[in-house]
């Protein structure tokens, strides 16, 4: 019975995984890719380990996957050209790569044989229950406390460097949008300020947000010009 | 595969299937209940032509769905156009399998003893909201596949609301994981009996209720926070190139959605199956004990529906700013605001 439920799962990660490469249209890919996801969640279920399973399936299926689902239906990606492979000199290095991966697998089947729990490595963890969120949260939060919280501290600095990267020149934290109206910066209706100065303001047309910058003087003198 | 295993996987099948088939009965008269209760809050009657005071109107209803011309867009990207709807219902329904939907009893008369649960594992909380965060493709999908301005909006729309209410929702479900220190649903229900039904986790955890009801609202994409389908806006958004089968199964697919997430919070904050007085008048363990506990399960899902109903009738939509605005400042601080409360109070008291 598991053995044909591994070989279900198995098949479907595979043929997901492929059809990840093979696909042309970015959004199939991805979709393929959440397949892969699915299945794996499904393979650690066989394996005892339903804490991973649900965790791959919210993060990965359920959080990442929506994000690049999103920004491919946001960009509109249209379907992959048949371009000129620029890349064709690194398909011998991917051959090699590959064929390395596989006598490795093949070398792990050969020389390892039964399990590490009947092999005396992992006698002192009863198997039934090393999968389990209760033994997995107490070794992450003593075992494991330091590469924990540095993963924490890694993620927080992605977040932040990602807010920095995407606040660069745009409106100021202060700047409020309301539906229908515009919002220009400075620099918009005055040149000579340049890029530096992000003031915003809050208004429904360009001349009223001439006015309130300041600046409608200008902009009557560009208008007759 | 011996023949206890296939007994067991028979079982199975035939638990899953009875409770997907009352589950959808039930969810067909929740349709029904909508418009008649929309209607008596609008002074109007609703339906009332099939059957006795319109009883019969759900099976009149997927009648004309399945015998309605089911129109494909020419542009459209055929095989997502078809799979969307099928992840949107299977997703809602295939969190149904982990519910306890009561206790353990005895069949009379026998030594039968069987559980009202169809599977029970340590995770089942992480998988309700694991499948639930798949559901989302259903709808963003159908928006992008369907070629069309309206319901890529409505598809976007979508997704950003559920990605961003989905937040609060997981963080005020933080507390009663802590109060009852697993996340199997099973347990949690047992550990909220006793004490007369005042060990319900409401009482320990008010703030996280309020909260998960709030985004329970917005991620089955109801009113007041229907803006995915907002029909002065974006004609019916994601579906609005969905007809006949296809688009009942999007109807379904969110009354499913709105029925599971009144389990889960039925589960979760009020008790369960928990019926206050229920064990000392019956005695634990009985026939009657375990059909009053269903029943009364039943009975707080069913007040949940009808404050959805409720609020749909009741409420103005959302705008976009404001439902942005509201799920990531107010929302998202309470909920952890509401996880720092309810830690100091396990803390202080830790026998509780």
């Amino acid at each position: 019975m598991l053995a044909l439920l591994f070989l279900l799962f198995a098949g479907m990660a595979i043929g997901c995984a492929l059809a990840v490469v093979a696909q042309r249209n970015p959004l199939y890919s991805a979709i393929s890719l959440i397949g892969v996801f699915i299945s794996l969640a499904c393979l650690y279920v066989t394996l005892a380990a339903p804490f991973i399973a649900a965790v791959q399936v919210i993060v990965y299926a359920g959080a990442i996957m929506v994000l690049v689902v999103f920004v491919i239906m946001l960009l509109n990606v249209e379907e992959e050209a048949h371009q000129r492979q620029r890349l064709k000199f690194l398909l011998p290095v991917a051959i090699g790569l590959a064929g390395i991966l596989i006598a490795e697998v093949a070398f792990i089947l050969v020389t390892v044989q039964g399990t590490p729990a009947t092999s005396g490595g992992l006698t002192h963890l009863d198997e039934t229950n090393v999968g389990l969120t209760q033994s997995i949260g107490s070794a992450l939060f003593t075992q494991y406390l330091l590469p924990f919280e540095i993963t924490s501290i890694l993620l927080l600095m992605a977040i932040v460097g990602a807010m920095t990267l995407a606040r660069r020149g745009m409106l100021s934290p202060n700047a409020r949008v309301v539906p229908g109206a515009q919002v220009l910066p400075l620099s918009m209706v005055d040149p000579t300020v340049g890029h530096e100065d992000t003031r915003a303001i809050e208004t429904d047309s360009t001349d009223e947000a001439a006015r309130l910058l300041g600046v409608a003087e200008l902009r009557d003198q560009s208008k007759r010009e | 595969m011996d023949s206890q295993t296939a007994l067991d996987i028979l079982l199975k099948l035939v638990a899953i299937t009875v409770a997907f088939t009352v589950v959808l009965l039930i969810v067909a008269y929740t349709v029904l209940a909508e418009r008649r209760i929309l209607g008596f809050i609008q002074g109007r009657l609703g339906p009332n032509r099939v059957g006795p005071g319109g009883l019969l109107q759900p099976f009149a209803d997927l009648l004309k769905f399945i015998l309605k011309e089911d129109i494909v867009p020419d542009k459209s990207t055929r095989f997502v156009y078809f799979l969307a709807p099928v992840i949107a219902t299977m997703a809602a329904l295939m969190t149904m399998i982990v519910y306890p939907f009561g206790p353990e009893f005895q069949v009379p008369f026998t030594n039968i003893v069987i559980p009202l649960t169809i599977a029970r594992f340590d995770v089942s909380l992480l998988y309700v909201l694991g499948i639930t965060s798949v559901g989302v493709y259903g709808i963003m999908l159908a928006g992008w596949s369907s070629n069309n301005k309206y319901s890529l909006m409505g598809g976007l729309r979508a997704s950003a609301q559920m990605i961003s209410y989905e937040l609060a929702l997981g963080l005020s479900l933080i507390g009663v994981i802590l109060l009852a220190g697993t996340l199997d649903l099973a347990q949690i229900v047992e550990m909220q009996s006793g004490w007369h039904g005042a060990r319900w986790f409401i009482f320990f955890h008010p703030l996280g209720f309020i909260i998960y009801m709030i985004a329970a609202i917005a991620e089955t994409n109801r009113v007041p926070f229907d803006l995915p389908e907002a029909e002065t806006e974006l004609v019916a958004g994601f579906h609005t190139e969905y007809s006949a089968m296809k688009f009942a199964l999007f109807f379904l697919a969110e009354y499913i959605n709105m029925f599971t997430v009144s389990m889960l919070a039925t589960t979760l904050f009020l008790g369960g199956w928990n019926v206050p007085f229920a064990e000392d008048i019956f005695g634990r363990g009985t026939f009657l004990f375990g059909l009053v506990s269903a029943l009364g399960f039943l009975l707080k899902i069913i007040f949940f529906l009808f404050l959805y109903i409720w609020l749909r009738g009741t409420l103005p939509r959302f705008r976009f700013d404001q439902l942005m605005n509201f799920g990531w400042r107010i929302l998202l601080p309470f909920a952890l605001l509401s996880i720092f409360i309810t830690a100091t109070l396990i803390f202080l008291f830790p026998n509780l």
